[in-house]
């Protein structure tokens, strides 16, 4: 450019002030300049009016929205120093244009709209060049585009006027889409010069001072001024205005792409949430476009009424702002992608401008800060929430913590965030600074109690949770009833894990009292009414339950707890075929729910014979196969598989009781009634178990090695070494815990990964069939089976008790003892195993011994009829025949009440 | 039902069967011009009794057969309306099951389950990461404060399904259900936009109905239908939320803030984080929006203002931001690369410290993860921070440092920041290592994989030379982890640093 070339040192530093926006330097620069040659007194001019000119801009800026109309005077001196400029006709070409751009921007301010379009059309924009041309000048342009746009906004499109000379007949429809296409054309064009601009200067800053680009507050901000900022977003504010959303994103995206600049650096932030906005609330996945395509023709989009309204970008520039480039570059193929996307690099910036300092000075930075930051957590729970990322999601809103004191909202959401996403603890201790920030809403501590009863087991504080919403009283409206029956399953689970029989009978009156609270509270709540139940039948007063069960099955017809409860109840009655039915019944409404499964296996065991029990057993199989094997190994985990998912539910982990072995109420092939005349022996199952079809097992067998083959990989099996199947005794999954760290441990250091409730129900389904083969007697498959489960979880007791019981079945009566006493080991309070055990030292003729360990075995479950007829043989056999007949009456009270698996196998959780 | 409704839905029924296969797409596209046809099917779906349900759900199913885009949103259009059918039918245990709606939402189950060869869809999207450039950023002008642990432990773009694949299904049982309806809601709510109003009048009535029957709060909305309680799962509601939320913001203002309201009344009720979380959100969002603009013209709430570009945020202000360039000053002399990370170095053997050894023998060398920064820290330095124990900890993270000892299962859960530090003349004592060495290999692979790719930090001549060094002191590691007998204090030239910082 001339102005370039002629560069002496003086130009230099006049073209450093006028991009650095130093107005108060040119009087003296222009001193210095009019002492070397007349001819620049008409450039002194024109830098005396531009620096007056901004001068008072940058005094009395232009508010957004408004529009300027200054009194004449007041600018009267600046209109002087331009009119000279220009009258003179000395000046190159350069400057005249800058000279006429000047005097246009002045009628803009003083409100003479029509006069500023005429410098316009005196000067054509477009044809300024680009490329070499210094920074202000850049600005300069960019900043004229806008003011046109704002002059042809505000002048009648019918005025003669016009630079647009061609409009035809006036008041037309094409002409005025015309006319808007130009304005929209003028913004679009101001905002990528300044996009330019920008980014041009920025490189001449750093340039200069060599400066590290670390933000700070020394280096002066540079401000984008009315014009500028008018520029950037006018075109985009239009778009949404006239509905046509496709051309504004596409417009967001054009100004995002851009390298970001300093100054650039808040506006990208506002405009990447507000597009990040419209991609949540306006957009679906069908009607969405990634960033590098076209925009689709006809989009659902874009108010129909204006259809056809659309404008195609017509302009090109001769020099673009440099946008993000290079290899690998992500683009979002998807709406959430590109949200997500979007919200990240706001969140990013937002987090940098949280204000710390507490400080009564700052309270208003704070709240702005504050109130940037959670729109967008608010989106970003939106986009993450909707494809389920709650892992990722409570990561981001823990960086938003820092914004979060005294702020119920985002302690609110972080706690829902980590409970969603299976990290119960921290969800707990955050929901205790939520409960202290609003204790007057019930729905909080009822949060907490969930995780207590369920993935934590915590009672005690669970207890006290719950204890909160029922001193709410009234206040807790519907959430008192919800209250009672939260603590009513403290205290029901409680029961189950106390070891006194005073303390379980003390917490199961507590549980059933506030169970009918709970129930007489909210008379349509299926749960009430299904806990009573529950509560009624685990203390064995079966008619009660019987009602109560009926109750909760009319208000919700096809709950599977109830329809289980009521299944296991008939079996307590001993109407093995009615309770059959019902579980038939409730698996066709819940074909793949293996708690039926499992109860099923045991009543047709009872009822048909095991053959029947073991097609079920292979039923299983299959759909666990069916169920699991779906999982696609490509996944990259993070809570996407289906086995990934199943664990998400962590609920049901810990909570979920399986039909555990080592309940002691578990169903036994045998009625006491007919052998209880003290000549019980280790044959426990009927004859007619002995009589085997052998073509079924063959079929069985047939099953096992595909089944074992396909699924269960040999590193999966590795890697899933140790683990509880139980859920009943904290202490033995503790051990177990214990020894599988070690044993990880020793294997790798890969982390010990993977969902192991999947695992767990697949054990559990071989221990069902190793069971049905005992039944029959048949050792051998019966080995098979185990070891099969052996294979998942080698040191469970279940496990181990199962072999004491193939042991004992082979007559190995040593073998047996070793077994159960390694369960034990495990699992010290496991009830089944104390009775076996107990039974061996009796034929061992360990009476004493025997006696103590059924006594423990008493202790820990007092409804075990087995137990207690054990107990009766060893006393009988010790003589005290007196308190054996006690224990024998007990047993057969018991047993008159025994379902065919324990009540507890129902999963008790809010 | 007027005779004229059943007129034009039977000249429909009879429309489509005789059109030849190429004039699908223009019959697809003059379907939207018959203003009748679409409020008389609805009457039809309403009217569960109409003889003409079966075939009208035959030919919905035809249509969305067909493949034809718009023909599959004519028939999704409905999906609320067949949604709410379906279900207060089952809850109200009539007799007469809808047998046909059952028909057609399980035939679209079906067909969407899968791709074109049949084979089970699976449906993923990436989760974007700031580590990684993309078409509207630099990981380097965002700072490493955003690249936090959380980034890092996704480092690199990771692929995530969000649904799938699923099983067929022959029918509808209680267990499925909820299962099949999730997914179609999730295939109605990916083409919101092509939704007419009423049919997102239709859906906020449906998550209004399916929420509140049976509750109190059903006198409160004044809603006679059925009053037995529908069972509802946290992800069914999450997908109803999305589906409100779109409607909310284009013109169904009043309606979708009523279901709104009534989906977290249940989510309460339900205690179901998932759509509590989603729910609150969107109220929380909308409502410093409506404060912004206060317009009642229903149409597209989406508003776009001229905002101020500078910071609104005074400058003498603490920020987060400004509270780094402070710290970062008072750290100049130990020229920690990356002044936020706490530094924890546990147990290490005084005796083999080098002591007046200066940094020109070999010096140690930190790898912070989570800065791209490699750099060399001599001697001295590095008893400084040794000494200091959290000196450079930042006041906005909030919990202390890491014990050595903690469970590696809570590192993973809390993910933590951490550093492994090689030098070659220290030596660990035995303890502090197992604990360590666990995390450190744990989280190695990412870490270096961050350094190789990390761009120019002063010393990133370093970088290629570390890689050999990271893989050998990674064995010994192992080494020492497998063999904590004193002997090996000969050869184990590593010390793991552990650098925590809780988030």
């Amino acid at each position: 450019m001339t102005a370039r070339k002629s560069g002496s040192r003086l130009e230099t530093e006049i073209e450093r002030c006028r991009s650095e926006a130093q107005w108060d330097k040119i009087p003296e620069l222009v001193r210095q300049l009019s002492a070397k040659l007349i001819s620049n007194d008409d450039l002194g001019e024109l830098l005396l009016g531009e620096c007056k000119l901004q001068t008072y801009l940058k005094e009395n800026p232009i508010k957004q929205g408004t529009s300027p109309r200054v009194q004449r005077p007041k600018l009267l001196e600046v209109r002087k120093h331009l009119t000279a400029a220009l009258d003179r006709g000395n000046l190159k070409p350069d400057y005249i244009q800058e000279a006429s751009l000047l005097m246009a921007k002045l009628c803009y301010v003083e409100g003479e709209y029509k006069d500023a379009l005429g410098h316009y059309s005196k000067v054509n924009l477009d044809d300024m060049q680009l490329a070499g041309a210094p920074v202000y000048r850049l600005s300069m342009i960019a900043e004229s585009y806008a003011t046109k746009g704002l002059c042809l906004e505000k002048v009648p499109a019918a005025s003669p006027s016009l630079s647009n000379k061609n409009a035809g007949s006036p008041a037309s429809n094409r002409s005025m889409t015309e006319r808007e296409q130009e304005i929209i054309t003028c913004y679009e064009k101001s905002g990528d010069i300044a996009l330019l601009y920008l980014q041009e200067a920025e490189k001449v800053c750093s340039g200069i001072q060599n400066r590290s680009p670390k933000p700070g507050p020394t280096a002066q901000d540079q401000e984008l001024g009315y014009f500028l900022e008018t520029g950037l977003q006018r075109a985009h504010v239009i778009h949404f205005k006239n509905g046509n959303l496709t051309q504004g994103v596409g417009r967001f995206r054009e100004i995002l792409r851009a390298i970001e600049t300093r100054t650039t650096q808040n506006l990208r932030m506002t405009i990447a949430r507000q597009l990040a906005e419209i991609l949540l609330r306006g957009m679906c996945e069908q009607s969405y476009w990634s960033p590098v395509e076209d925009p689709p023709v006809v989009s659902p989009l874009d108010d129909p009424t204006r259809q056809g309204h659309t404008h195609s970008k017509s302009y090109s520039l001769s020099r673009r702002p440099r946008v993000y480039s290079g290899e690998n570059l992500f683009c979002p193929q998807e709406n959430t992608e590109e949200a997500l996307l979007l919200l990240l690099i706001s969140e990013s910036m937002a987090n940098r401008d949280a204000v710390l300092s507490r400080i009564p000075e700052h309270n208003n930075d704070r709240i702005i800060s504050l109130q940037s930051a959670s729109v967008v957590y608010d989106l970003l729970t939106i986009a993450l929430g909707r494809r389920g990322q709650y892992e990722m999601l409570s990561e981001c809103l823990e960086r938003a913590m820092k914004f979060a004191f005294e702020e119920f909202h985002l302690w609110y959401q972080l706690a829902l965030s980590l409970m969603a996403a299976g990290k119960s603890a921290r969800a707990v201790k955050v929901l205790k600074e939520c409960i202290r920030l609003k204790p007057d809403d019930p729905t909080i501590p009822l949060l907490a109690v969930k995780l207590c009863i369920g993935p934590l087991h915590w009672l005690d504080e669970g207890e006290c949770f719950a204890k909160m919403v029922i001193d709410m009283g009234e206040k807790a409206a519907e959430f008192r009833a919800k209250g009672y029956l939260a603590i009513g399953l403290v205290y029901s689970l409680k029961a189950t894990d106390a070891s006194l029989r005073s303390t379980q009978e003390e917490y199961q009156r507590k549980a059933l009292g506030a169970f009918q609270r709970a129930q007489s509270l909210s008379p349509t709540d299926h749960l009430a009414a299904f806990y009573l139940a529950l509560q009624l039948a685990v203390s064995r007063q079966i008619p009660e339950a019987l009602g109560y069960v009926r109750q909760a099955l009319q208000l919700q017809g096809d709950d599977v707890h109830s329809l289980h409860l009521l299944a296991l109840l008939l079996s307590a009655q001993k109407h093995y075929h009615d309770a059959l039915n019902i579980i038939e019944m409730a698996l066709s409404e819940y074909p793949e729910n293996f708690n039926l499964l499992y109860t099923k296996v045991k009543l047709e065991a009872m009822c048909r014979g095991p053959e029947e029990a073991l097609l079920t057993c292979k039923h299983m199989l299959q759909i666990w196969k069916s169920f699991y094997n779906l999982t696609n190994p490509s996944d990259s985990g993070r809570g996407s598989s289906l086995l990934d998912r199943a664990i998400a539910d962590r609920r049901q982990l810990n909570a979920m009781t399986l039909p555990d072995f080592s309940d002691p109420e578990t169903g036994r092939y045998t009625h006491l009634k007919s052998t209880c005349s003290a000549t019980l022996t280790l044959l426990v199952f009927p004859p007619c178990f002995l009589f085997v079809s052998s073509h079924l097992t063959s079929i069985f067998s047939f099953f096992l090695p595909l089944i074992h083959s396909s699924i269960i990989a040999p590193p999966l099996s590795q890697e899933v070494q140790i683990c509880s199947v139980h859920a009943t005794s904290i202490a033995a999954s503790r051990v177990e815990q214990a020894l599988s760290e070690v044993a990880s441990s020793l294997q790798s250091s890969a982390p010990k990964h993977g969902p192991l409730h999947p695992w767990m129900t697949l054990a559990q389904i071989w221990l069902h069939a190793a069971e049905v083969y005992m039944g029959m007697s048949k050792p051998a498959e019966a080995t098979a089976c185990t070891q099969e489960a052996a294979n998942l979880f080698p040191t469970s007791h279940n496990v181990l008790y199962m072999r004491g019981q193939i042991a004992e079945l082979r007559g190995n009566i040593d073998e047996a003892k070793r077994w159960y006493e390694e369960a034990l080991s495990i699992n010290p309070t496991h009830v089944k195993t104390m009775q076996r055990l107990g039974l061996i030292l009796h034929q061992l003729q360990r009476y004493s011994l025997s006696e103590k360990v059924l006594r423990d075995a008493v202790q820990v479950n007092s409804t075990a009829h087995d137990v207690w007829n054990s107990l009766g043989e060893v006393l009988q056999a010790q003589g005290n025949a007196a308190a054996a007949t006690e224990c024998f009456l007990t047993a057969l009270e018991l047993e008159a009440s025994s379902p065919i698996l324990p009540f507890t196998i129902i999963p008790r959780a809010l | 039902m007027l005779a004229m409704d059943q007129g034009v839905v039977e000249e429909w029924l009879s429309e489509f069967k005789t059109l030849p296969d190429s004039a699908v797409s223009t019959y697809a596209a003059s379907l939207k011009d018959k203003g009748a046809l679409v409020p008389a099917l609805y009457k039809v779906i309403r009217e569960n009794y109409s003889d003409l349900l079966e075939p009208v759900c035959h030919q919905l199913f035809e249509f969305y057969r067909s493949g034809e885009p718009q023909l599959q949103r004519f028939t999704l259009q409905f999906l609320p309306e067949l949604l709410w059918s379906l279900l207060s039918v089952s809850a109200a245990r009539d007799p007469h099951t809808s047998g046909c709606i059952e028909a057609l939402l399980l035939g679209i189950y079906n067909l969407e389950i899968v791709d074109k060869d049949g084979q089970s869809k699976v449906l993923s999207f990436t989760v974007p990461s700031l580590s990684k450039p993309s078409v509207y950023h630099e990981p380097s002008t965002i700072g490493s404060m955003a690249l936090t642990e959380g980034a890092l432990a996704n480092h690199g773009l990771s692929r995530v399904v969000y649904s799938g694949p699923h099983l067929q299904r022959e029918t509808f049982t209680a267990q499925n259900r909820f299962e099949v309806l999730t997914f179609l809601l999730l295939c109605y709510n990916a083409a919101l936009s092509y939704m007419s109003s009423t049919s997102l009048q239709s859906l906020c009535q449906l998550s209004s109905r399916v929420c509140i029957c049976g509750y109190p709060r059903q006198q409160m909305r004044r809603y006679k239908g059925i009053n037995t309680r529908l069972t509802v799962t946290s992800e069914f509601l999450v997908q109803l939320i999305t589906g409100i939320h779109y409607a909310l913001c284009n013109g169904e203002v009043d309606l979708g803030s009523k279901a709104l309201d009534d989906v977290l009344y249940r989510a309460q009720l339900e205690l179901f984080p998932e759509a509590l979380l989603v729910g609150n959100a969107i109220k929380s969002s909308l409502h410093s929006a409506a404060l912004k603009s206060n317009n009642k013209e229903g149409a597209r709430s989406i508003q776009v203002e001229i905002t101020p570009t500078s910071s609104r945020i005074s400058r003498n202000a603490v920020t987060s931001l400004s509270i780094r360039g402070h710290r970062w000053k008072r750290h100049d002399a130990v020229d920690l690369g990356s002044p936020d990370e706490l530094m924890d170095i546990s147990e290490v053997d005084e005796g083999v410290w080098p002591g007046g050894a200066g940094p020109d023998m070999t010096p140690p060398t930190i790898t912070i993860s989570n800065s791209v920064t490699t750099l060399n820290l001599g001697a001295k330095a590095m008893k400084k921070c040794r000494l200091g124990g959290r000196t450079s900890k930042d006041k906005d993270k909030e919990a202390g440092p890491l014990m050595p000892g903690r469970a590696a299962s809570e590192n993973t859960e809390l993910s933590v920041k951490r550093l492994t530090l090689t030098s070659s003349q220290s030596v660990p004592k035995a303890g502090a290592l197992t604990s360590l060495t666990r995390t450190a290999s744990a989280v190695f692979s990412r870490s270096f994989e961050h350094v190789a790719s990390g761009n120019a930090p002063p010393s990133s001549n370093h970088t290629t030379s570390e890689a050999g060094r990271y893989s050998c002191s990674l064995q010994e590691e192992g080494l020492a982890y497998l063999s904590p007998a004193p002997n090996h204090t000969q050869r184990s030239p590593s010390i793991s640093v552990h650098l925590g910082s809780d988030l």
